[in-house]
């Protein structure tokens, strides 16, 4: 079965047809082509499908796409502004907090939810803030640094 | 040491922002017009035979457009461990027999996901149940059901290659007592230097099974071109020129009309080099239905069917004299592969591989078996048996301290090996910084001070109790595996910059970072003139591919060799603008080429370019170079008697480790985890460091929580909930130590860094415990059960 939803993507509004089934990710993803929601598990154990809802952190293979209905959702894709990295974008680079990749579009998602909610998080807050985010490849110390980095920074945005 | 510009700077990776803004393509991001998704049908038997397989209704459901199985590829064959020896095992889907639940049986590709499952709902299979095996130990029992009991034949990766096939090697026909390889290995005189020593000691080992778990799950996309008669595949792996020799032999076809598309890689750690079934399906459904083929895994797969690391069972027996000279050494091991051959004879190799270059020890045997069980197939992964052999060797080694009164750090400083030592195989440590390494992470844990063993009162009562320990480790830069050399090609441009084209792979370990760093400092220009086309067996040169970490040393030295034949091209059309004879006056940097004597008078490499295209034939310059390990092929390591040079330089690392634990739940806590890695020199000091950190990461897992649970062959904890890995509140407060030893075969010295520290953090860890609370725990993981149940029950 089919339905009609609505949903605002990286600032541009869609209006989709999706089985009841999909998940939001498989929308993103297949639907929308923005791949760089990635699935890691599927199951929302790992953190990898992270966007952000009405500026929430929500993993999304584990939410029905008609149940986002009329939400507004950023994804990876609509971190950077006009070409231009954000700074949580430059500094996980800088900092070494990006081996392969995969983690990457979710740890920067949490971070920015964090940021933007407490500009000046300490060590263990960002521990906290990125606990549901698995990382195989660096052992997080490296994207710990970067977040401190950028603590206390002004944002961007 | 020289300075450099470019190397050794944490210069930020190329690849980053592609990363973090989403628009790196990974293998699962490709969709293809027209494509199929395919799922294939596993076996839920541990061992059985298969009486029939019908397929019918499946092929009428619509949407259905292709079905194979085992019956359609009888001839396959073909196995990571592919020698004269050791002929290949495995095949694409199951002929006659399934031995391990997830073993494939079929594969189908349909017009969606949805109609590709319930196709493989539709497949008919009659097996017979037959008598399994679960553990190495008992399948080697005289009585133990034979996991293989086929005949094997045909010609092995090597011969094709022109390794000469050995005489009077008859290709076993099966393997007496589930028994998939062997290694034997002696020097000195054992028994003699038991008798020599003052104290004997035996210790046994347990590991269990653990899994990669790298965050992207495999996938593959083929797409076969009928009217250029060409397969092109996407596939996410760590040597694209590995799986496309596979594949050519798998399906018998050229390797010239096989095209394997670059994407990038998330994670790997020795779980994507062998050759899947579903990538072989993939092939094969896109060649029979001229549909592209897309197979994803998902995670229950991907931890069932993609390799795990070997359990196994290992036993140290030293001789020591009072002073803490080791006089012998006995070691026995033996892994259990699972139901195919995997790399069991490579993982038994490598144990003795990762033992002998790190303490002198004058007499020692070594015996190591590999072993077919019905549980799922074990492979490669980070560190390949270090982890397993050094976590037994270095808590043999803190037990015979303790016997002794002795400080450990004593014992290793006394038998480590040194800078310029011949290690029995005939390998020469041009550089080991192995003392310098322990004598670091030594200091850095405040060894002296936190060490309780040298307290008054060691034993404390509080309910939380800390404590200290350490282990050291060793690992190859690069050994002989096909394709066994790395080529690298250089493209200049007319304004100077440089195209580089290698076939290495970025799984996340930054070579196409440290990669560009060399060719930048080699032929003198900034890191934003250097381009990277890597991954594509197309357009780049043969590569090694990322494992066994030869990336930097062997693909490193490739590219500084392209490097500076660019660079010397450039030079000797400079030197005839500049109405220079000799190109030895000459000096370049910063894209420009000058007269040393007088800086002043210089060409841009611009117009030395333009000046080559005009005046030299039209040469564009190209730059190439090519490295191998070593010149002579008749000295490839042999897996089963250890002799042959293994590699060209030895990675070092020690680890030391500060826990707590709490007596009243067992849960062990890593506090403070520092590592000392001798990496030659760090081309990239961020990567090194980021390097280091993902191996104690994963060392800590393989220590505290990661284990695979099988019970009967079936595995009980395929996802992330159940098997923890590290997650952000874990991480301990960690301090990195680059010792630089400056590795005469590396490019500007450097070699391994990716994989050897993942193998310290066990013992140390087990060694830390030991210290803290006085209980020892021989096997990994330890858990908070197996630590209470010590405390309760203390030896
Ligand atoms: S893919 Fe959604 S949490 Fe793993
Ligand atoms: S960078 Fe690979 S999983 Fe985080």
């Amino acid at each position: 079965m089919k339905k009609v939803i609505k949903l605002t993507v990286n600032g541009m509004e869609k209006e989709l047809l999706v089985d009841v089934h999909s998940t939001l990710l498989d929308v993103l993803r297949e639907d929308l082509g923005l791949k760089g929601t990635k699935k890691g598990c599927n199951q929302g154990e790992c953190g990898a499908c992270t966007v952000l809802i009405d500026g929430n952190p929500v993993p999304s293979c584990s939410l029905l796409a008609v149940k986002a209905d009329g939400k507004d959702v950023l994804t990876i894709e609509g971190v950077a502004e006009a070409g231009k990295l954000h700074a949580i974008q430059e500094v996980f680079n800088e900092k070494g907090a990006i081996q392969c990749g995969f983690c990457t579009p979710g740890m920067i998602l949490v971070t920015k939810k964090l940021l933007d909610d407490n500009p000046n998080p300490d060590e263990q807050e960002i521990k906290e803030a990125i606990a549901g985010n698995i990382c195989r490849c660096t052992g997080y110390a490296q994207i710990i640094e970067a977040i401190m980095a950028l603590a206390g920074r002004k944002q961007v945005r | 040491m020289a300075a450099y510009n470019i190397v050794g700077k944490g210069v930020p990776r190329v690849d980053g922002p592609d990363k973090a803004s989403g628009k790196a393509i990974y293998t699962v991001d490709v969709s293809l017009p027209g494509m199929l998704y395919g799922k294939i049908l596993r076996s839920p038997y541990a061992h059985a035979r298969i009486i029939s397989i019908d397929t019918s209704m499946a092929e009428k459901l619509p949407g259905v457009k292709g079905i194979v199985t085992g019956r359609d590829l009888r001839d396959v064959r073909y196995a990571f461990v592919d020698t004269p020896h050791y002929p290949a095992d495995e095949q694409p889907l199951a002929v006659d027999k399934v031995r391990y639940i997830g073993d494939e049986v079929a594969a189908v590709a349909a017009e969606s996901e949805a109609v590709a499952e319930k196709a493989l709902a539709l497949i008919k299979v009659e097996y017979e149940i037959i008598p399994a095996v679960f553990s190495a130990i008992e399948a080697m029992r005289d009585d133990a059901p034979l996991v293989h009991d086929e005949q094997l034949e045909g010609t092995s990766a090597w011969e094709e290659w022109g390794v000469t096939k050995r005489k009077n090697i008859t290709a076993s026909s099966y393997a007496a007592n589930n028994v998939s390889g062997r290694t034997f290995v002696q020097y000195g005189d054992v028994d003699a230097g038991f008798e020599e020593a003052d104290h004997i000691r035996e210790d046994t080992f347990e590991l269990k099974a653990t899994a990669h778990c790298p965050m992207e799950p495999h996938a593959v996309v083929a797409s076969y071109d009928a009217v250029q008669d060409k397969l092109h595949v996407w596939l996410s792996t760590m040597g694209i020129f590995l799986k496309r020799f596979f594949l050519s032999k798998t399906l018998n076809i050229p390797a010239s009309k096989i095209r394997v598309h670059h994407t990038y890689v998330g994670g790997a750690f020795g779980g994507k080099i062998d050759l899947f079934p579903y990538e072989f399906c993939a092939a094969y459904l896109t060649i029979k239905t001229g549909q592209p083929v897309k197979i994803e895994l998902d995670r229950e797969e991907v931890f069932m069917t993609t390799r795990q690391r070997h359990p196994m069972n290992i036993t140290v027996r030293t001789g020591i004299k009072k002073d803490g000279i080791i006089t012998a050494q006995d070691i026995k091991v033996i892994a259990d592969n699972g139901a195919y051959r995997g790399s069991g004879p490579v993982v038994i190799f490598l144990c003795h591989g990762f033992s002998f270059p790190v303490y002198n020890v004058p007499n020692y045997r070594y015996e190591g078996f590999s072993v077919y069980t019905n549980n799922p197939i074990r492979g490669p992964q980070r560190g390949h048996g270090a982890p397993q052999i050094r976590f037994s060797i270095d808590s043999h080694i803190d037990l015979i301290a303790r016997d002794l009164g002795m400080d450990p750090l004593e014992i290793m400083l006394k038998n480590a090996r040194k800078q310029g030592d011949v290690i029995p195989n005939g390998d020469v440590l041009n550089s080991c910084g192995l003392t310098e390494c322990i004598k670091g992470a030594a200091a850095a844990i405040d060894w002296k001070n936190k060490r309780r063993q040298f307290q008054a009162s060691p034993a404390s009562t509080g309910r939380f109790r800390r404590g200290v320990g350490i282990s050291i480790c060793s690992m190859f830069s690069g050994a002989m595996y096909y394709p066994f050399a790395s080529a690298a090609i250089i493209k200049m441009h007319d304004d100077g910059s440089a195209t580089l084209f290698t076939g290495a792979q970025d799984i996340g370990q930054g070579s196409y970072t440290t990669l560009s760093q060399v060719l930048a400092e080699e032929l003198g220009i900034g890191m934003e003139d250097v381009h990277v086309v890597a991954g594509d067996t197309e357009l780049c040169p043969i590569d090694l591919g990322s494992f066994l970490s030869g990336t930097a040393l062997v693909t490193g030295s490739a590219v500084k060799l392209a490097a500076a034949d660019a660079k010397r091209q450039i030079m000797e059309s400079a030197a005839e603008l500049l109405g220079v004879d000799n190109i030895g006056e000459l000096d370049a940097f910063n894209k420009k080429v000058f007269q040393r004597q007088s800086p002043d008078n210089y060409v841009t490499y611009q117009q030395a370019i333009q000046a080559s295209v005009l005046r030299k034939g039209g040469n564009p310059i190209i730059g190439t170079g090519s490295y191998k390990g070593y010149e002579k092929t008749d000295r490839y390591p042999s897996l089963s008697k250890g002799k042959g040079l293994f590699t060209g330089a030895y990675g070092f690392a020690a680890q030391t480790a500060e826990v707590e634990v709490d007596t009243w739940t067992g849960k062990v806590k890593l506090l403070r985890a520092c590592t000392f890695h001798d990496c030659g020199y760090p081309l990239n000091e961020t990567i090194v460091r980021g390097q280091i950190h993902g191996c104690s990461s994963m060392g800590q897992g393989q220590a505290l929580s990661e284990e695979i649970y099988l019970e009967e062959g079936q595995l009980f904890n395929a996802s992330f909930l159940e098997y923890r890995l590290p997650i952000s509140t874990d991480t301990p407060e960690l301090v990195d130590g680059i010792v630089i030893s400056q590795e005469p075969s590396g490019p500007f010295g450097a070699k391994e860094v990716g994989e050897g520290s993942v193998a310290g953090m066990l013992a140390a860890v087990a060694n830390a415990v030991h210290d803290a609370v006085g209980v020892r725990i021989k096997s990994m993981p330890i858990t908070p059960e197996k630590v209470l149940r010590a405390l309760n029950n203390p030896t």
